[in-house]
This record gives structure tokens, C-alpha cells and sequence, in this order.
């Protein structure tokens, strides 16, 4: 039936091709035959492509969506229309394919446009490629069986396939027992499956205790303090940052001991009289390496040559004016230094840093002061906070000569030019001369070249405000001392300091500051009562409490 | 903020794991090394001893500082349904002198470990990082190339999002979805909970090892189908 239809079909249309010879005549309608028309049921067709290509656009449209909001696509439904879509087309098409016999192959006429390519669509040659491809494949597969006759190969062929087949059901068998033993997909343990025996348990569990602690809190990290030994070789990253090996007086250090001031504090808290090098003293814990700290604390302070601090500003310096201090002062202050000291670490952190420096400043002026004073020779020095842990045996050694001295002092200057920016060049190298001249003495303790001349300045101020009776402690008054002494800029300084040496003349140096006098006049003079030698006293003490 | 679990893995499954991230994450791996400083300040005049991480990534060409604060972790019968630890964390990248800093500040020492291992960091509901990594501490101080690790054996995996206080139910549920992922190999917990390993994960590695994934299984000359005892030779 197909065959006759296909028949009635091709006369038809070459009925067609003749009639498409002679254009203008008018075209016969043509009229599928009723059975493959019904068959065919072209308008159930055309619905159909036409739904599927809708549908078709509008996943499209859905992609666009999801391109142009960037949101992620819920694959699940995309594939599902995928697969709807599929399933439409392929019904179309088989459909078709049942009817496709009844009809030609469109081209239906040869011209010029379509002469080349219709040998090649109508041939049932395969492709070169694809024949080499076919060939190699037969090859393999009929390899030593080509002298066999037909039938023989035949069966061999079969039971190679059965092979195949066993193969792959054996395969699919040891997954599937595979997948019931480990039971993938369900939760709970196998029992079938060796649990881990009890001792390899502990064991574990023993060992994952110690590393949930080691990592959350550091249990089995802390170095014993013997063992905090710095290995000499730090790795790269830390190389820079930590001073190698102890004991060694690098300015680096005093870099890193360089604090940024905020506004000054108050200068009369006792308190501050016992955090002695706390920044330093920070960095050493900070460390936390063998510090030889412990062992220059146990440097005393030489009683014997303590110096009498000149308490020029408070009630009592005018009582012993003409005397050296008591010995019960002096004992005060070695007292409290070595009081201090011990207490250093356990305060270390109390205080910001500004009464650290602040206090260590005192300290320092202070013991500078008394050491002065007793061998009549006057270093001017700006306190400054010891960034240094040898310092803090070497403040209370008089005996030890002053190392970094001039060098601090020039730091020092260096840095007070930028804050006070009154300090001339050549008061900066005056300044480092005159400390230069002076570092035989044997009084000065030794300074680093820490320096956080920010906070002086302030202090300055506060030096002033602080010179009230509140006097009763003895190292209060060398704190008094310390403000003016600190709240003087280098320039005066110097020029006190070159008198001093000079002429030991205070009212020299008095006349020598005018020039710098700008607000610190009154600082000037305390600055001369803190230097004067006794016999000026009384005058100070006067100028003092203008 | 950050919500936080962690667990543990024996380290003879620790490539099987990287494949299973690799393919749940999307991402590649980065490498990870980073020396942990841990310093604490001396509690004083009653103040609580704080406590701040410095975090030096060794991996970089230039080592990168980051200081790292973790406090309190959420506390209250809400924090304990979520299955992840939420604790408030601050993190900031700082220069190399932060060391300087802190010890001028006056925190010390108090413990320093070197972790080597991969991360991974990936978007999924919420961004998570994955890091599989040795936690090894140096015999000597600050020697971070003669490091040994703490528990030879044992690695340990940790998996953090950070989040806000709006959010950290949705970045906890979505890091708790994500552990459910790696559960074959690894159980998660908060961090101080004790897991243990996990039974399938021996199995669970073995499968994730093997060469399942690129070889096709039925070529007509593989070794599979002689080793199902079937010969070739005809």
C-alpha cells in the first residue's frame, strides 16, 4: 500500500515537475493521497511543532532571565523541561519517519544550485574517514577469524558477546555488594564492617584532645621560660622584627620603643614612681627571651655615692640647702629605686605609656640630679625613657660610665626639632658636644637613645603646675626636679649645660636663656635650681617662687 | 562574627579529602602556611588577660601579618541548637611591626604554632572557608623551619564563615549543610567537642582514591575484564 501510494505519489509529482516547466500555467492542485493524508494529519503535526518550538522559546527566554540576573538556575527543573521537550520532538519525528516513504526527496527537480551536492546526498558511500574507520573497526573485530568460514565466525562472534555479557553482570554484582557492605547512603555504622578496635580508638581520641587543645587554647605549645632560648636563627619573616640575641644595645630598639604621645597626664601620681622602664621592660617580656634583665637588677644602687638631690622647689630643700641631703633621703630614693625595680615587672603594664615614660623620666632625671650634684658637675640631661634593659641596672650603678649618652642626647635633640622646632642645628651638635665633654663623669647613668620627646613637651607644662607643696615624698621632689629639668628645650639646655661647665655660673646661664625664653621662662628658672650648686640656692629658691 | 566547627581527620585521608572538596567546592586548593603567634597580656589590677593571634602567611612571596582577635562564643539555649560555634571575631591586616607593637603593648609570648596544610574558599550561602591543615609547634622559639607536628597522625580540618549578628543563622545553617557533605570522610563539631574518627572514612577514601573517575570501565581491551577472570583469547 505504501508502495502504491509512493507510486501514485511520484507520478504526481512529476505531473508537478512538468507543470512547474510551464510556469504561467495554472498549478493543478495536488492531493496527497487520503491515506497518508490521515496518516500524516499535517494539522496535528503542525500543532504540535508549533507548541514544541513555543516551548523551546520560552526555556530560551528563561536562560536570558537567568543570564541577565545572574542567578543560579534550579537545574532540576531546567533538565526536566529539557527532557519534555526531547520527548516531544522525538514523538514528531517518528510520527513523520512513518510516512516519510511516501514521499520524494526534496530537491525535486536537478538545476544549477543543487547539481553538485545532490551525488553526495544521495550516495550511501560513507565518507572516507568513516570508511577507514568501519574498516579498522571490522579488523578488530573479526582478527584471526577471517579464514574461517561465514557461520563459524558467526558463532564465535556470539560467544564473545556472551562473554561480555557475564562480564558485565559480575561487575554489577560486586558493586552492589560493595555498596551494601559500606553502606553508602545510610548513616549509620556498618556492622558488618571492623570497627576500629578499642585500643587504636583511645588512641586516637587521646590524640585528637591533644590537638583540639593544642589548637584552641595552646596546651603543649608553651615553651618552658628555659627553654625560650631565641634561635639564633630567626626564620625570614621574624628576622627584622626581633632583636637577636640579648644584651645588645641597638638603636633599633629604640625605634621600636618610640611612642606617639597623646595628651599628657597628670604628673603628680605617685604611682607613676613605680613603673620604672615599662616600655622597655614591655618589649623585654614581650620576648619573653632569656633577658639578662633578672641579672642586672641585681646591680645595686652604690649608696656611697649618691648624690643629695637638690630639692629646689620643695619646702624641704630650703631647710637643707646647705647640706648635703640626709642620708634618710637618699635612702628613700634607693629604697624606692630598688623597690621599684622589683616591682617593675609586676606593674609593667599598669600604666599607659605616657606615665611610664613619664615616670621613668623622674627616675632617671632624678638619679641624674643627685649624681650631678655630688661631684658639683651638672649634666643636663633630658630624661628619657630606657628602652634598654641594661639601663635598669646601670641607673642605679653610679660607677658605670654612660655609653650612648651623647648619642641620645643627639637623638633626643633630633626629635625635639621636630616637635619644638626651636632647636637650631647647631644647638643639636652643641648639645652632643657638651654631652661628649661630659661623659667621663662618672654619675650619669647610662641612657639609651630612646627618646619620646613628645611627651616631655607636655610635661613641661605639667613641670610648672607641679611645683606645689606636695612634697612629702622624697621622690616626688626629684620628680619636680625632672619636669623642669625636662620641660626645658635642648636649647637651653645647652646653653646651661656650657655655662655650667663654663663658669658654674648660674646667673650666666640664666641670662643665657633669655633668648629661648619664649614661655619657659619660669621653666628656665626652675631649670637653674635644679642645676644650681648650693651656694645658689637661695636664690633660686627665690627666683623660683616668683 | 564567625560561626566555626572542626574536626579531625587521620592523615592517610587527607588526599582523599582534597578530592572530595575539590569537587563539592568548585575551587582549586591554596596552599596554606601560617605561623600563629598567640600573645596574651598579664591580667593587672583585676582586668581579664586578653588574648590576640598574630597570623603570618608564609605562603606568599612577601609574608603577609594579620592580627586576629576571637571572643566569647555565643552563649544560651539558642547557641546551643546551632550545630556551629558563632563567637565574635575581628580581623584586620596589619604591617610587620605588629609584633613589635603588641610586645610594646605587653603582651607576651605565650604560644606559637605553625600550621601547614590547603584551604579552601568558596561561595556557598554564605562565604566558607575550608582549611585542612598539620598543626605542628616549634621546639625553639620562633623556629618555625624546625617545626614538628603536634599529633603525627592526625589532621586537623576546620571550616569557618564569617557572619553577622543578622545573618549567622543562615551562615550556620548553610556551614552545617556543608559539613553534611564531607560526613563520609570527617564529623564537624564545635570547636572543644570531641568527635573521634569516622568509621566509613577508610572506605569513603578508598573510593574517593580510586581511579573510578577517569578510565571507562567496559573498553573491549581494559585489564577489568581480565581481572573478572574472563580470557580474551579465543
Amino acid at each position: 500500500m505504501a508502495a502504491m501510494e509512493g507510486v501514485a505519489m511520484q507520478d504526481q509529482s512529476q505531473q508537478q515537475q512538468q507543470q512547474q516547466l510551464v510556469p504561467p500555467q495554472p498549478v493543478a492542485v495536488e492531493r496527497l493521497n487520503q491515506a497518508v493524508v490521515q496518516q500524516l494529519n499535517l494539522e496535528a503535526v503542525k500543532t504540535r511543532a508549533i507548541s514544541l518550538f513555543k516551548a523551546i522559546s520560552r526555556i530560551l527566554e528563561d536562560f536570558d532571565a537567568y543570564a541577565r540576573t545572574n542567578t543560579t538556575p534550579k537545574w532540576q527543573d531546567i533538565l526536566g523541561q529539557y527532557s519534555m521537550v526531547n520527548l516531544e520532538l522525538f514523538n514528531i519525528v517518528d510520527e513523520i519517519r512513518k510516512v516519510s516513504k511516501a514521499f520524494v526527496v526534496h530537491p525535486k527537480n536537478v538545476n544549477a544550485e543543487n547539481a553538485t551536492i545532490l551525488p553526495v546526498m544521495l550516495s550511501s558511500k560513507l565518507l572516507p574517514e568513516m570508511e577507514i574507520d568501519d574498516n579498522s573497526k571490522r579488523e578488530q573485530l573479526l582478527l584471526g577469524m577471517q579464514n574461517l568460514p561465514i557461520p563459524s565466525q558467526i558463532e564465535k562472534l556470539k560467544s564473545r558477546i556472551d562473554m561480555i555479557g557475564a562480564a558485565c553482570e559480575s561487575a554489577e554484582k560486586v558493586l552492589a555488594d560493595t555498596r551494601k557492605a559500606y553502606c553508602f547512603g545510610t548513616r549509620q555504622g556498618p556492622q558488618i564492617l571492623p570497627t576500629l578496635d578499642k585500643g587504636q580508638a583511645l588512641k586516637i581520641q587521646e590524640q585528637e584532645n591533644l590537638l583540639r587543645a593544642a589548637v584552641n587554647s595552646g596546651e603543649g605549645l608553651r615553651l618552658p621560660g628555659d627553654q625560650r632560648q631565641m634561635t639564633p636563627a630567626l626564620p625570614m619573616h621574624l628576622v627584622d622584627l626581633l632583636p637577636v640575641g640579648d644584651g645588645v644595645h641597638t638603636f633599633s630598639d629604640a625605634s621600636g620603643m618610640y611612642m606617639k604621645n597623646t595628651p599628657p597626664l597628670s604628673s603628680n601620681s605617685i604611682g607613676n614612681q613605680g613603673n620604672l622602664l615599662q616600655a622597655s621592660g614591655a618589649q623585654l617580656i614581650g620576648r619573653s627571651a632569656a633577658s639578662p634583665s633578672a641579672a642586672t637588677s641585681a646591680t645595686s644602687f652604690d649608696n656611697t655615692t649618691a648624690s643629695p638631690v637638690p630639692y629646689a622647689n620643695s619646702p624641704r630643700s630650703g631647710t637643707n640647702m646647705m647640706n648635703t641631703p640626709s642620708p634618710q633621703q637618699q635612702q628613700q630614693q634607693q629604697q624606692q629605686q630598688q623597690q621599684q625595680q622589683q616591682q617593675q615587672r609586676q606593674k609593667m603594664m599598669q600604666l599607659p605609656h605616657q606615665q611610664q615614660l613619664l615616670a621613668q623620666q623622674q627616675f632617671r632625671q632624678s638619679q641624674m640630679q643627685g649624681l650631678g650634684q655630688l661631684h658639683g658637675q651638672h649634666q643636663m640631661q633630658f630624661s628619657q625613657p630606657m628602652g634598654h634593659q641594661q639601663f635598669q641596672g646601670r641607673q642605679m650603678a653610679s660607677g658605670h660610665v654612660q655609653h650612648g649618652i651623647g648619642q641620645s642626647q643627639l637623638g633626643q635633640g633630633n626629635q625635639l626639632n621636630r616637635h619644638l622646632s626651636q632647636f637650631s642645628g647647631a644647638a643639636n651638635s652643641a648639645l652632643f658636644n657638651a654631652a661628649q665633654g661630659t661623659s667621663n663623669s662618672q654619675m650619669i647613668p647610662n641612657m639609651s637613645a630612646t627618646v619620646s620627646s613628645q611627651s616631655l613637651l607636655p610635661r613641661m607644662q605639667f613641670g610648672l603646675a607641679g611645683n606645689n607643696p606636695q612634697r612629702s615624698h622624697a621622690s616626688q621632689m626629684l620628680s619636680d626636679q625632672m619636669f623642669n629639668m625636662g620641660a626645658s628645650n635642648p636649647g637651653s639646655m645647652i646653653q646651661q649645660q656650657q655655662q655650667q661647665q663654663q663658669q658654674h655660673n648660674t646667673q650666666g646661664a640664666f641670662g643665657n636663656m633669655q633668648p629661648n625664653a619664649q614661655n619657659l621662662q619660669s621653666n628656665m628658672v626652675a631649670l637653674q635650681n635644679a642645676q644650681q650648686n648650693h651656694p645658689n640656692f637661695a636664690q633660686q629658691r627665690q627666683q623660683n617662687q616668683q | 562574627m564567625e560561626c566555626v566547627v572542626q574536626g579531625i581527620i587521620e592523615t592517610q585521608h587527607v588526599e582523599a579529602l582534597e578530592i572530595l572538596l575539590q569537587g563539592i567546592c568548585g575551587v582549586h586548593r591554596d596552599r596554606l602556611r601560617v605561623h600563629e603567634i598567640c600573645l596574651k597580656n598579664n591580667p593587672n589590677l583585676g582586668n581579664v588577660a586578653s588574648e590576640v593571634r598574630l597570623l603570618c602567611d608564609l605562603e606568599q612571596p612577601e609574608p603577609t601579618w594579620t592580627v586576629k582577635h576571637l571572643g566569647g562564643a555565643m552563649r544560651g539555649a539558642g547557641a546551643e541548637q546551632i550545630s556551629v560555634l558563632v563567637r565574635s571575631m575581628v580581623e584586620s591586616k596589619v604591617s610587620k611591626n605588629a609584633l613589635r607593637l603588641f610586645n610594646a603593648l605587653g603582651y607576651k609570648l605565650d604560644h606559637e604554632l605553625l600550621r601547614v596544610g590547603f584551604a579552601f574558599h568558596f561561595q556557598r550561602g554564605a562565604q566558607i572557608t575550608v582549611t585542612v591543615s598539620s598543626v605542628n609547634k616549634m621546639l625553639k622559639l620562633h623556629a618555625t623551619d624546625e617545626a614538628v607536628p603536634v599529633t603525627p597522625g592526625i589532621q586537623l580540618v576546620e571550616v569557618t564563615a564569617p557572619a553577622s549578628s543578622e545573618n549567622y543563622t543562615e551562615v550556620a545553617s548553610a556551614v552545617s549543610s556543608f559539613c553534611e557533605y564531607l560526613a563520609p570522610l570527617l564529623h564537624l563539631s564545635k570547636p572543644g567537642v570531641s568527635t573521634g574518627v569516622v568509621p566509613t572514612a577508610a572506605a569513603a577514601a578508598v573510593s574517593l582514591m580510586s581511579d573510578g573517575g577517569g578510565t571507562t570501565l567496559f573498553s573491549p581491551h581494559t585489564t577489568r575484564i581480565k581481572t573478572a577472570g574472563l580470557a580474551w583469547s579465543i
